[in-house]
């Protein structure tokens, strides 16, 4: 070709790219833009340092697709949020959230969005460099000293040599007859330069410094060990607690259980009334009830039958026969460590002084949890004459109900 | 140049003309000159030494800081019953809200047309990636044991537990997740012009390597640009309704509780006010001085900073209208603990912090009503600073004051932050300013390219004049 | 960019001419007819009677308001703004804005209502309920007849002179041409600004949110502001595609002008879905029984049906519809899409105001249906064609197009890009 011909560059061997112009502003490239187009040229571009305004339809540029990349993308986004929050949250782990539905919109709206947008801007970031082939580090064009200026304040029109009409002194005329500022050629060199070596080292070893971790996890996925685990983060792992039945190494005595401060009293060694406050005096279990809640008053017992069906018929039943519903559920589960309620009207409890009763309810015994905190002192015995009452109703027989109503029952 | 500035100035103000957003007499190639010189310069001013000094030493506190918080646990802080939320969060949302303002003039002000933002707008998106970093950074190290902070994301895992979608904290890891992705792609994407502009100008080995794989090889081709200006339409578009929901989701950490002085409907658009307010407020701080130092007067001019601060002052007005509303509204309600928790706001243990919230994010920006006093750098900087420390203390009175003062007396408390709790604060403003300063120095600072496409010779003025 | 002269409006058929009498005959005549209808179907026949009438006219009356606030809106902010897109269609939000007088007066009927103690609409202003009811009487400092007045002399007072200021000084520049009346227009509207949000907030507060005294929510100004945005958006696309049929204003407005407004249409649609949804999913996740009675009745039964058309046909639908560019720039679906968001918002109000008929807003046991009747309809069509005749007298004698505006140029040669 003629272009060999040129020196300029010093390397002849390199196949002629192009042709390129340059323009002086924007106006004029939009002139000449609508020029080249008319000639009918296809495989060509113009170039600038910022967008010039009109320049696409002097061109002939179709709009893209990008935005229909983007709303698809968009909407994938969307599918995939609410598929995810229902499959987790609805199908695949449901749990009940302060009465939340599993799957709701009003609470799974901020979710959706947020990805809906992500995924949307990755369709517009992604798609747009796709669709503009990058990154491309290497084009024939950037062989050309002068057109570094495009990223300044140069204005270039470039006609590759690949397209069908191209023909350089055409070329050449067309362009300085638009008043070009000037032509120049330029040549695919394809010295795409390769990594340079330090960058290129330094690489491979992090790479392969990085599989030293997964190698260890690979190998200790496959084989037993008798060492304890590695504690990163000793955390909670060693906490400084009391273990039963062991020394304490905190205090000088040994002792973990700290002897009573010399000169204080227990809040409950100031008990102006244990009969009423533990149901105990001077160790001994009381056997009636205290004098400040006699005598037991029918508003009373139903205060304490609605504090019993509140606190106590839950697992004990409101009979007192030990299958409320949580026991059922909880032994239809049968899970080995659920201890079943008492029944609270056989003979074992209805032979217990009061006070051991009062005591259970303030203090809790093996699984059953204390009610002392919730549960206010006059109404524990409400609920211990209550349990009392149903002690007795519900192991009555016939002589316990009055002569004169004993016609009703039948 | 002080003539050809003025007179822009006073065109600013005549209806029956358009001023240029720039000083007239620069050309092209002077706004590549005048930015890239800034990143292409082998000294930077002293000053830049010293700040980069004191921003490194206290990243590095920053940093021993969550060292110690995390073999030590998070006890070290002042966090405790009943004021669990503490600096930790106070410091997140103030951070988040700090960034919202780059996507605001990056997105908002694009969408609306305002082309002076081609002048700030790099600068306050960088702003914004750097302030998500240091919120990301709080939240991260809040949850106590950091090395199980991927429980956050829905991965499948050993428990086979998914996490609770329906929980605003879940929300905001994919808020804050997704704004700080989206507000990366959209300052990168619009900086790929610009790397370009620094590659085809480089002279070291360094920089053309760097800068040539970092613009991707832009050629500035009209048919890429031509795709390039509709992705960045509708990333703008998109960075819109985010950035709206981002905020809105951090106010929703409040406000879905029950708790009095969270459970507010207006806090959602009263947080976003108030993240554009105090994100405005920092792009001016920081701009101020940037813009003397590095010579950007002519691209940055006052009549820029001016119209930030009468965003300032919008925006601080929409965060008083909202402090009235909460205020009558908790009258108006007729409930007790509602008129209590306000009455102890202003009135209660934590009266300063409220008080100083008021003065600083609704009294002292009423100076921005004077033309002259919005245009005084003084004055300016006397404002936003007090905006900056106003912001942090609104987030604090928020959280703090209510958690204090619940429905039950007997658990009423007062928080105490720890001397870990302010070193954090402080070394969070020192990794801002390290990665900023970092920006400063080796970044385009300004949208070349978007400030040439508004100077009056892209519309071919100048050529079809003579 | 080559600014055409904005002679070429001049050529333009920029008057009502004797468009403006007929509409005002017409629509004038066919509203106070409705409305005869309505006040003797709600004085005689209908379930609810009065009580009934008075909130199917506050409906309405809500939503004639909306519309000029919205309008009020456009004008202020694109002086704050500064923008120059819509000098050669302003003039229509200013004349819009001008019939606060006109709406001053059709809020008699409501005033007096709650002058005289009328608890049929306002049960707060019934002295025999509020003494009974703590709430009520909790907020009686803020919810009585007399203060009640007050503050709506003190908006109406207010908006009448920003419909002034800013109708006034813009036709007076349409005969001088003076520049700095643009300047003193854009100087004030800062304020004006302020004044308009809080007007229009306790506004909302006082038509809207009191008519369910209990209840209480501090967007709801913002929610009432968002809707109203809409409103006149949509009103004024609508009016503008009508002139345009009758060869008005079609040198002065084009598709690039209705372009923008479908823009601002479009992001007031995101932004009422963005209010609405922080409003409800916030006290529907709090679930505490001081707020959420208000949306329980508005999501059970039929008026949950309703509740779902909102949430579709106000927001998902139309923000759909309006996305794409070609939407906003064909009339036909623009003016369709207007129209659709102007019944819409009307729902909307119907939704916030009816539940509250018949004591049956808040804490009430049992949940009422949406009972449409025809004085609902006469109230609402009634008070639209009476503003609409208010629009037609504010601008019967005076150039639709600000002719000497200063950016008028930059507004004719304005393109989207």
């Amino acid at each position: 070709m003629q272009a060999s011909a040129n020196t300029d560059h010093g390397e002849a061997s390199a196949p002629l790219a192009g042709i390129l112009a340059e323009f002086d502003g924007p106006g004029a490239l939009k002139k000449a833009a609508t020029r080249v187009r008319d000639a009918g040229f296809t495989r060509w571009d113009c170039y600038s340092p910022f967008p010039v305004h009109g320049i696409d339809p002097a061109m002939g540029v179709r709009p893209t697709i990008l935005p229909w990349i983007i709303l698809g993308m968009g909407l994938t986004g969307l599918t995939i949020a609410t598929v995810l929050q229902w499959w987790t949250n609805g199908v695949d782990y449901p749990f009940l959230i302060s009465g939340k539905p599993l799957f709701g919109l009003p609470a799974n709206i901020p979710i959706m969005f947020e990805l809906t947008i992500l995924l949307s801007a990755f369709g517009a970031f992604f798609g747009s460099l796709i669709l503009n082939d990058l990154p491309r580090f290497y084009r024939p064009i950037f062989s050309s000293k002068r057109f570094r200026k495009v990223t300044d304040n140069g204005f270039f029109i470039g006609i590759d040599a690949n397209d069908p009409q191209f023909d350089p002194n055409k070329i050449k005329t067309l362009f300085a007859d638009m008043g070009t500022m000037g032509v120049e050629e330029f040549y695919d060199h394809d010295n795409r330069a390769a990594l340079p070596r330090p960058i290129f080292r330094v690489g491979m070893i992090l790479f392969l410094l990085g599989l030293i971790p997964l190698a260890f996890a690979v190998k200790s996925r496959h084989s037993t060990s008798s060492q304890p685990r590695w504690h990163f983060w000793r955390d909670m792992d060693f906490q400084p607690v009391v273990r039963a039945q062991r020394a304490s190494a905190f205090f000088p005595d040994g002792r973990a259980l700290r002897p009573q401060v010399e000169g204080t009293l227990a809040r409950e060694q100031a008990d102006k009334d244990p009969h009423l406050n533990q149901g105990k005096v001077n160790g001994k279990l009381v056997t009636t009830f205290p004098k400040a809640v006699l005598p037991l008053s029918m508003e009373m017992m139903v205060r304490g039958r609605d504090r019993f069906n509140t606190y106590c018929a839950p697992c004990h039943g409101r009979d007192g026969k030990g299958k409320g519903l949580v026991a059922t559920r909880a032994s239809s589960l049968g899970e080995g460590t659920w201890v079943p309620p008492s029944n609270l009207t056989d003979a074992r409890i209805a032979k217990m002084p009061v006070g051991e009763i009062y005591q259970t309810i303030r203090y809790g015994v093996r699984n059953m949890p204390k009610y002392g905190p919730q549960i206010e002192v006059r109404d524990r015995w409400a609920i211990v004459a209550y349990i009392r009452a149903l002690q007795r109703s519900q192991n009555a027989s016939i002589k316990d109900v009055p002569e004169a109503d004993r016609g009703k029952l039948k | 140049m002080t003539n050809e500035l003025s007179r822009v100035d006073f065109l600013a103000d005549d209806p029956t003309q358009r001023a240029p957003l720039v000083s007239p007499d620069l050309e092209f190639k002077d706004v590549t000159q005048t930015v890239c010189e800034v990143a292409e310069k082998p000294k930077p001013p002293k000053a830049w030494y010293v700040a980069f000094g004191i921003s490194l030493a206290l990243t590095g506190m920053l940093f021993s800081m969550i060292a110690y918080l995390i073999i030590a646990g998070v006890g070290v802080w002042g966090n405790n019953s009943p004021a669990f939320w503490g600096f930790p969060i106070v410091n997140f949302v103030f951070w988040v809200g700090i960034g919202h303002a780059g996507t605001l003039i990056s997105a908002i002000l694009f969408l609306f047309r305002q082309k002076w933002r081609t002048s700030i707008n790099r600068f306050a998106e960088a702003m914004t990636i750097f302030a998500v970093v240091c919120a990301g950074l709080f939240p991260g190290i809040h949850v106590g044991r950091v090395w199980f902070a991927y429980w956050l994301f829905p991965i499948p895992n050993q428990m086979e537990m998914w996490p609770n979608f329906r929980s605003p904290l879940l929300w905001d890891v994919f808020a804050v997740g997704t704004y700080a992705t989206v507000s990366l792609l959209f300052w990168y994407f619009g900086m790929i012009p610009d790397l370009a502009s620094l590659r085809d100008r480089a002279k070291g080995k360094i920089g053309k390597l760097l800068y040539g794989i970092f613009s991707l090889g832009w050629s500035g081709s009209a048919r890429h640009w031509h795709r390039y200006e509709r992705a960045y339409l509708i990333l703008a578009a998109l960075a819109t309704p985010l950035v709206l929901s981002v905020h809105s989701v951090v106010s929703f950490d409040f406000a879905v509780a029950q708790l009095p002085g969270w459970h507010a409907t207006i806090l959602p658009p009263y947080f976003v006010a108030g993240a554009i307010f105090s994100g405005f407020a920092m792009v001016v701080t920081l701009m101020l001085p940037a813009r003397l130092f590095f010579g950007l007067q002519k691209i940055v001019t006052m009549r820029h900073i001016e119209n930030m601060n009468k965003v300032i002052l919008a925006t601080g007005m929409m965060v008083g209208y909202s402090y009235a509303m909460e205020f009558f509204i908790s009258w108006y309600s007729g409930a007790p603990a509602e008129r209590f928790v306000f009455i102890n706001r202003a009135f209660g243990n934590y009266a300063w912090a409220y008080w100083i919230m008021v003065s600083c994010n609704v009294l002292i920006p009423q100076l921005f009503w004077f033309k002259k006093l919005r245009r005084n750098p003084w004055v300016i900087m006397f404002v936003v600073l007090f905006v900056n420390v106003g912001m942090w203390f609104e987030r604090f009175v928020i959280a703090v004051t209510s958690l204090t003062r619940d429905f039950t007396p007997a658990s009423w408390g007062y928080f105490s932050p720890t001397w870990i709790d302010i070193g954090m604060l402080v070394g969070s403003f020192g990794l801002f300013f390290t990665l900023f300063l970092l920006f400063l120095r080796f970044l385009p600072i300004v949208a070349i390219s978007e400030v040439k496409g508004v100077m009056p010779q892209a519309h071919g003025h100048h050529e079809e004049g003579h | 960019m080559n600014h055409p002269n904005p002679e070429v409006v001049l050529n333009d058929d920029r008057h009502l001419g004797p468009l403006g009498p007929k509409i005002l005959r017409t629509m004038g005549g066919l509203g106070l007819l409705l409305l005869i209808v309505g006040l003797i179907l709600g004085i005689t026949g209908t379930e609810g009677g009065m009580s009934r009438f008075l909130f199917a006219y506050t409906t309405g009356f809500a939503f004639i308001l909306s519309i000029a606030l919205g309008a009020m809106f456009f004008v202020l902010v694109n002086h704050l703004t500064r923008a120059g897109w819509c000098a050669s269609s302003r003039r229509i939000a200013e004349i819009t804005l001008g019939t606060m007088p006109i709406l001053a007066v059709l809020f008699l009927p409501i005033l007096v209502s709650v002058l005289m103690g009328y608890g049929g609409l306002f049960s707060w202003a019934d002295h025999g309920i509020a003494s009974k009811d703590h709430l009520i009487h909790l907020k009686a400092g803020y919810l009585n007849p007399v203060f009640f007045a007050i503050r709506w002399v003190i908006y109406f007072a207010i908006w009448i002179q920003l419909s002034k200021y800013y109708l006034g000084n813009s036709l007076r520049q349409d005969d001088s041409g003076d520049p700095a009346l643009t300047s003193r227009m854009q100087k004030w509207s800062a304020l004006s600004t302020l004044l308009f949000a809080l007007t229009l907030t306790f506004a909302s507060f006082d038509l809207l949110m009191s008519l369910d005294p209990h209840w209480f929510s501090t967007i709801f100004g913002v929610y009432y502001f968002a809707g109203s945005v809409i409103a006149f958006q949509a009103f004024g696309i609508l009016a503008m595609v009508l002139l345009q049929r009758k060869g008005k204003l079609e040198k002065s407005v084009s598709i690039e002008h209705f372009h923008d407004w479908g823009k601002l249409l479009f992001a007031f649609v995101f932004f009422w879905g963005y209010i609405a949804y922080s409003q409800f999913m916030l006290i529907w996740y709090a679930n505490i029984p001081e707020e959420t009675g208000w949306f329980h009745v508005r999501i059970t039964g039929s008026w949950g049906g309703v509740a779902l058309i909102l949430v579709f046909a106000h927001f998902v639908i139309p923000f759909a519809g309006l996305m794409s560019r070609h939407a906003k720039r064909n009339l036909a679906s623009l003016s369709f899409w207007a129209m659709w968001m102007l019944i819409m918002h009307c729902i909307d109000l119907y939704w916030v105001v009816m539940p509250n008929q018949g004591g049956h807003g808040h804490g009430s046991e049992s949940i009422p249906g949406v009972h449409f009747q025809a004085v609902d309809l006469l109230a609402i069509l009634g008070l639209f064609s009476l503003f609409v005749a208010g629009v037609a007298y504010v601008g019967r004698h005076c150039s639709l197009v600000a002719i000497k505006e200063p950016r008028l140029a930059e507004s004719l040669a304005f393109e989207n890009v």
